[in-house]
């Protein structure tokens, strides 16, 4: 990715941005509100059209046509800050949608992935049900055991517990962590929004703090969270810690 | 009399019912499938088409069913008269069919339109970061939630649509109204058998509406 | 192709068709209005004597064709003796009044949801304050229910305009020579069905839109006037020097 730029009408909530991950990165992404996070990880699978610059991703260039973003897509799972359960559908029939239509799986095969991904999230027992039956937490694992029947080769996560009440945040960063564990396995690239540490600390390889539409800093969590070398990101880290 | 009553014009009154009936519901699907592509050109369409569904509804909205309705049924005569080069007299079925349902689609592509801007832009991000096309998350996720949402407005629009069945007996298709004229003129009896025709009707609205208020409970369920 | 002689020609007696148009839409829209008042404020009645048959009435009038309305006034009422032998029969006989009787009453039992939905909408405390000031119940209506349920109803009554503008054109059916009736007039004469609906077409909408526009202007510049208070400012202007007189 380099150069990548993004506007909002006048606003450039990207400004340049440069960044490479490699292939089974895991990397976190923090920084203000309004800073472009969210925009930038949403440039990746081109939910966000970029206005400037290039991005590769897997090899393939994404230049706004139709077939290279398909085949980004098929290849980037991605989990929402506010979920984004299909309400009308059930929780084993959200996991079974994609497989089926866009990787061209028989139901039973749709089935049977969907269930062994919703049984690493702990919520297998719950696949008859409706998103609106469960709680946040349990919606939220339901979305990474969505993304993951799609077999990605990168994960995308958007602030996937700021949206959360409390007490089901570790929930989800628990089955996060475990993520961030098969991915080093499975070769699985993540790029995650975070802004809790002990996360970052557990599964990162690299921390990047954004501000303004532009990297400020990146390195090793330990290094980053211990001894943040811009005046920036100490401000930013004082505001969460305390 | 009696006699007449239930051989007769009775299965004659009923054969109307099953026409009005058999209109609607073709009026219903081709309209719905219609209403539903005006509604999705009205928002997601390139600038002419857009513009070409809006002046649509408002030409339709502006206009009474009659005009319509006699547009289509004596415009299509002529016009397939010219094409064919002799006299062609146009099924009535078939027209009052296609110009309930022009009327149709124009009314519920409005609904439809507002149905789909209800639902959240994060679930066609959803779909399409699970690498769905456009199409498959318009018909997969989009249009299955702006069902529940459109089916308030769906519902009047239906049952309308049963009343305005009532206007293509001025073209001659013998659906109920235009079969109770014809034995009112019979039996010298037209407030009698207008009477048992408005019941009829009573009935066929009463029982959609009913059916659509339960549609709408069901529909609701697994929602807040 | 059109031909623009056949349009020019039908011009004339099509408009004079629209002037009839305008005329039944009025009557209409008055009878429609007078029974409504009485109608929507029997259907918010607490007593069942009274809310029952009005309801009954809205739900039969709305579930039934309006055609058919129009056919069971002309043609129906005719069968009954005691109505052929009434003051009214010379009345009921003419195609004219029938048409405004028949959509009259279709028009208030519409008119009569929306007034009746308006009423329902007006808080409740502010009729209780009304009579706490010792208002009659006819002066709190007059005063305070009806100026606040015109504004919620507008809207809605605008569209019943329109309807009945349109409904009129039913008229044709029973020999009337309304717009919709001189256009089949025309047509029968030149056999040229595109070139006249099309300029009936025309007529009708040029006529719903600019009034829809004008009535839209109309809500505007009422709700405007509502939210920021300025006239009813400018009417307590005069009244404020007067009282600072005594």
């Amino acid at each position: 990715m380099s150069a990548v730029t993004k506007l909002f009408g006048s606003f450039a909530a990207l400004n340049g941005i440069d960044l490479s991950v490699a292939r089974g990165e895991k990397v976190v992404v923090c920084g203000p509100s309004g800073s472009g996070k969210s925009t930038l990880i949403r440039c990746i699978n081109h939910i966000e059209k970029h206005d400037g610059g290039s991005i590769v991703v897997d090899g393939c260039i994404l230049d706004h046509k139709a077939a290279n973003v398909d085949r980004v897509r098929r290849e980037v799972g991605m989990v929402f800050q506010s979920f984004n359960l299909f309400p009308h559908m059930s929780v084993l029939a959200n996991c079974m949608l994609a497989p089926m239509l866009v990787r061209g799986l028989k139901a039973v095969e749709a089935e049977e992935v969907a269930i062994g991904f919703l049984r690493r999230v702990r919520i297998a027992d719950q696949a008859t049900k409706y998103p609106s039956q469960l709680s946040g937490g349990q919606q939220q694992r339901v979305a990474i055991a969505r993304a993951m029947c799609m077999r990605p080769k990168i994960m995308l996560l958007d602030e996937p517990t700021s949206a959360l009440d409390p007490e089901m945040v570790k929930e989800v960063l628990d089955t996060m962590m475990e993520l961030g564990a098969r991915a080093s396995v499975d070769g699985m690239t993540m790029i995650c929004v975070a802004h809790e540490m002990g996360f970052a600390r557990e599964v990162a390889d690299r921390v990047i703090f954004m501000d303004e539409g532009a990297i400020v800093e990146e390195g090793a969590p330990e290094q980053f969270f211990c001894q943040p070398k811009t005046q920036r990101a100490r401000n930013f880290l004082s505001r969460i810690l305390h | 009399m009696t006699a007449d009553w239930v051989s007769g014009y009775g299965l004659q009154l009923l054969w109307g019912v099953v026409t009005t009936l058999s209109v609607t519901l073709m009026a219903l699907i081709i309209g719905t499938v219609f209403g539903i592509s005006l509604g999705a050109v009205k928002i997601y369409g390139a600038k002419p088409f857009r513009y070409s569904a809006e002046v649509y509804t408002a030409l339709v909205r502006g206009v009474p069913d009659l005009i319509i309705i006699y547009l289509i049924y004596f415009g299509g005569t002529v016009a397939l008269t010219k094409l064919t080069g002799r006299y062609v007299d146009i099924n009535g079925f078939a027209a009052g069919v296609a110009s309930l349902a022009f009327i149709f689609a124009a009314y519920a592509s409005d609904i439809f339109r507002g149905a789909i801007k209800q639902v959240p832009r994060g679930q066609f991000d959803a779909a399409h970061a699970l690498g769905l096309s456009r199409r498959a998350a318009f018909l997969r996720i989009i249009l299955p939630q702006a069902w529940r949402l459109a089916l308030p407005g769906f519902g009047n629009l239906a049952i309308i649509l049963i009343k305005q069945t009532s206007l293509i007996s001025v073209i001659g298709l013998e659906e109920l109204l235009r079969a109770s004229s014809v034995i009112s003129g019979a039996t010298r009896q037209p407030f009698l058998v207008y009477s048992v025709t408005a019941i009829l009707y009573l009935i066929m609205t009463s029982f959609a509406s009913w059916g659509f208020r339960h549609a709408r409970i069901w529909s609701n369920r697994g929602f807040a | 192709m059109l031909e623009f002689s056949i349009m020019a020609d039908a011009l004339p007696s099509l408009l004079k068709g629209a002037g009839l148009t305008g005329r039944l839409a009025v009557l209409i829209l008055l009878l429609g209005m007078t029974i409504a008042v009485p109608l929507a404020y029997a259907r918010n009645a607490q007593s069942i004597w009274l809310h029952g048959p009005a309801k009954i009435y809205i739900l039969v009038v709305r579930g039934v064709p309006s055609l058919l309305q129009v056919f069971i006034v002309y043609y129906g009422l005719g069968q009954l003796s005691f109505v052929r032998s009434s003051v009214l029969w010379p009345v009921l006989r003419d195609p004219f009044w029938c048409v405004i009787i028949a959509l009259g009453l279709n028009s208030a039992a519409y008119t009569a949801e929306i007034v009746a939905g308006a009423l329902r909408m007006v808080p409740k405390g502010l009729l209780e304050a009304s009579q706490a000031l010792g208002l009659s119940w006819f002066q709190t209506q007059r005063k305070v229910a009806i100026p606040l349920a015109v504004r919620a109803a507008l809207p809605a009554y605008e569209s019943e305009i329109i309807l009945t503008i349109k409904a009129t054109s039913l008229a044709s059916t029973i020999t009337l020579l309304d717009l919709t009736g001189a256009a089949r007039l025309e047509v029968s004469n030149t056999f040229a069905p595109y070139e006249v609906f099309l300029t009936a077409g025309a007529i009708y909408f040029c006529i719903t839109t600019s009034l829809s526009w004008l009535l839209r202007r109309f809500e505007e510049r009422l709700s405007t006037d509502h939210r920021t208070g300025e006239r009813s400012a400018k009417k307590l202007q005069p009244v404020l020097p007067a009282l600072t007189n005594h």
